[in-house]
């Protein structure tokens, strides 16, 4: 939707009469009514705008100084330069391991939550009985607080927990989950699964949107159904999947509440990621200026994994309006 | 997108609360104060951690003490806990810290920093004497040689006793001058295989430093350098962690985790899953309407007594204008009076000795059974003095963050007390 969004901004200003290089837009023909409008305008999105400036562009602009400085938040700041970014880089192993957990996490649950909910959605996306009350039923679980689903996960993740039952059942003997520190991950994994229910509500919409004269076509052509859903119902489901990558990635790597309730970060930091290390440097150690390094290092990581994503992104994702 | 922005905020996000703080106090200053005069009494603000039971004592406290005189209000705000020291820590940063604070072991982050302000001169403009009042804790709550909080609840660790099951397994009841063996004897006796344990474990630094102690060990010796992988510490912390898993009297974790979420000691204790369980006064509030027969006792020994305690202070921060009056209230909140209403209502154990000595706390009236209260002052003459460093968190944090897997899956003591040691160092500044 970030996509398709840009494009709209996209459109408007190729449409737009102001565009630069368009010979007749002089400046003082605002009119009077157009003065007004624009006064308006100003007024409407001055909501937004303080808020953005007060609360978010300010506090952006304060951690970058901050994350330059010594700061436990009761004396005055002592700026120290790059020192703690060099420290986060070179001299803290916690760093490293919570940044590679957060890896691990994002890399596997986005990829698993995006394949879970393509299937999902193609299966409900098919005339089966009770459609819609299991489409009420897979978007169920996002609509569980957090707080509360953890606390379940605590009791289904347990040693001899239902989930183990389960592997049980099928001769397998399932591992300590939270208690490991091998195990821990996939079991946050396993966590971000069961909201897989979120992105298919997103691309069962898409999937609802395409033309039903594509499958006539390709079925007259001779298509099978695993034909028509690659050539037909995959492309054109593209840009959902593509915003859900975006946003899963973003909302992987900044984890933090699933952490926080189950694990802590433990066993031996196993389950630490980045957003739990920084609220602990900040708020329980009172090392602000180091929070906020790795703060802006989170953001590096994650913007570079947005660029790549939207690098990459021509190459698969189909967008029915570029088509010429 | 704005999601991706607020990631670097987050951090930012007490820069926010300061600034949008100083601006607050900046526009209303001027009112709150005029106010406060106008009446010719002085309102403090007082902050404490807890639930139901304690925003109930603290404000009959405050009741008491308000029907005391006439000048002085306190208006009460309770924290929940886990969030008590963020929200103090914002307030303090904005410049609009509390009068009247309840600390505990994080103390000296705050007196480290200035934050709150020795107590020593007003404590002896009162005439209030902390040795006389409080014993041995009195001066807890110190750095470099001030007094920066004052005793208000101090209770030592104490042993919870199923007598039911001892009775069953034919054990003698635990008591002061067992040694390690003959707990570790009794809590053989009183184990069944999956199903009961002799002991809940010694997981929790209180349990285990107090071992650590009694071995003749040291977590921070005298002149402030870490000394966590000494062989007494280490051969203490064996022994606790080879209960759980060479001796099998102890549930695992993973047994713990079977039995429901958020289990642990206590609510295994209250499950009659284990026969003992070391723990603070807390517990027996949760007890008292179990249908098994329990009771206390003081904590077993090493080599020595030792066993740690558990309390918290009251602190005057350094925003207070009102830091006489704030002294004021302090002294009659700990006097006997006021700290009656904490064992009247099953609170905890108040840190006034008059009070901890006074039938009222030896024989309360909520008691519907048998309870050795006197355990607690039985124990109060060897409670060893926990290092209340500045670095408090980050220090748990080094322990915690290096024996996640020793404790769930057992291992070596020392290996893991030497990265500990390695790891304490660099977190604690040489004293200069």
């Amino acid at each position: 939707m970030t996509a398709t969004l840009g494009e709209a901004f996209g459109a408007v200003r190729a449409t737009s009469p102001h565009r630069p290089g368009g010979r007749k837009a002089p400046r003082q023909k605002l009119t009077r009514r157009r003065k007004v409008e624009a006064r308006w305008f100003w007024l409407f999105i001055s909501p937004w705008l303080i808020g953005f400036v007060g609360f978010l562009l300010g506090p952006m602009i304060a951690s970058v100084y901050i994350s330059l400085t010594e700061w436990d938040s009761f004396t005055p700041p002592q700026f120290v330069g790059f020192d703690n970014y060099t420290q986060a880089l070179t001299q803290d192993p916690i760093f490293w391991k919570a940044l590679g957990n957060t890896f691990f996490y994002a890399l596997i649950s986005v990829p698993l939550g995006l394949v879970i909910g393509v299937w999902l959605a193609n299966l409900l996306n098919k005339k089966v009985r009770g459609r819609k009350f299991f489409r009420t039923f897979i978007y169920l679980p996002t609509l569980v607080p957090l707080v509360a689903t953890a606390m379940v996960f605590k009791m289904v993740l347990a040693p001899s927990g239902p989930l183990n039952d389960l592997l049980g059942v099928v001769g397998i003997q399932g591992p300590d989950w939270l208690l490991d520190p091998t195990w821990v991950k996939p079991a946050l994994i396993v966590l971000s699964a069961w909201g897989a229910g979120g992105a298919t509500v997103l691309l069962l919409s898409a999937m609802n949107g395409i033309p039903k004269e594509f499958y006539e076509a390709a079925e007259i052509d001779g298509a099978g159904p695993i034909r028509q859903f690659w050539s037909i119902t995959f492309p054109q489901i593209t840009p959902i999947i593509f915003f859900n990558l975006i946003m899963g990635l973003i909302g992987a790597f900044q984890i933090f509440g699933q952490v926080y309730i189950l694990t802590s970060g433990g066993p031996d930091n196993a389950s630490m990621m980045m957003v739990p290390l920084l609220f602990r440097e900040a708020f329980s150690f009172y090392h602000f200026g180091y929070a906020s390094a790795i703060a802006w290092l989170l953001f590096l990581v994650i913007i570079a994994f947005t660029i790549i994503a939207f690098r990459t992104s021509k190459k698969w994702v189909f967008y029915e309006t570029e088509v010429r | 997108m704005s999601t991706k922005r607020s990631i670097g905020v987050r951090a930012g996000t007490a820069a926010i609360a300061a600034l949008s703080i100083a601006a607050l106090t900046a526009c209303s200053s001027g009112g709150g104060d005029a106010d406060s005069a106008s009446g010719g009494t002085t309102t403090l603000k007082m902050t404490v951690w807890g639930g139901d039971v304690d925003k109930k004592s603290y404000q009959e406290r405050i009741d008491l003490f308000e029907a005391s005189q006439d000048d002085i209000k306190i208006e009460l705000q309770l924290i929940p806990g886990e969030q008590y020291e963020q929200k103090v820590q914002t307030m303090i940063a904005g410049g609009d810290g509390p009068d009247i604070m309840q600390v505990a072991e994080g103390v000296n982050v705050y007196s480290s920093k200035n934050q709150i302000i020795p107590l020593d001169e007003l404590a002896a403009d009162a005439g209030l004497d902390l040795e006389e009042r409080f014993g041995p804790v009195g001066t807890l709550y110190s750095y470099e040689d001030s007094v920066y909080a004052i005793p208000d609840r101090s209770g030592a660790m104490i042993v919870y006793y199923n007598k039911d099951m001892f009775d069953a397994a034919g054990v003698e009841y635990p008591n002061a001058d067992w040694t390690w063996q003959d707990a570790q004897a009794a809590m053989e006796k009183l184990t069944v295989p999956d199903q009961q344990w002799g002991y809940a474990g010694a997981g929790w630094w209180a349990q285990w430093w107090s071992f650590a102690y009694q071995n003749g060990g040291q977590i921070i010796d005298e002149d402030g350098q870490p000394t966590a992988n000494s062989p007494e510490v280490v051969e203490a912390l064996q022994w606790a962690n080879d209960l759980t898993h060479k001796y099998g009297v102890v549930p695992t974790a993973a047994q713990y985790a079977d039995m429901g979420p958020d289990m642990g000691g206590d609510p295994a204790f209250a499950a009659q899953k284990v026969a003992m369980n070391t723990t603070g006064f807390w517990a027996i509030n949760s007890l008292l309407d179990v249908d098994f027969n329990w009771d206390i006792a003081p904590m077993w020994q090493g080599q020595e007594q030792a066993v740690s305690a558990f309390g918290s202070g009251l602190a005057i921060s350094r925003d207070s204008k009102n830091a006489e009056e704030a002294f004021e209230a302090i002294d009659f909140l700990t006097d006997a009076e006021a700290q009656a209403v904490i064992i009247k209502n099953a609170q905890d154990v108040p840190a006034n000795l008059e009070v901890q000595q006074s039938e009222d706390f030896l024989k309360p009236a909520w008691a519907t059974r048998e309870v050795n209260m006197a355990a607690f002052g039985e124990s109060s003459s060897f409670v060893f003095r926990s290092p209340l460093i500045p670095e408090w968190n980050e220090m748990q944090a080094a322990f915690d963050d290096n024996l996640g897997t020793f404790w769930n899956e057992g291992g070596d003591a020392k290996t893991q007390l030497d990265t500990i040691q390695k790891k304490l160092e660099t977190i604690i500044k040489p004293a200069s």
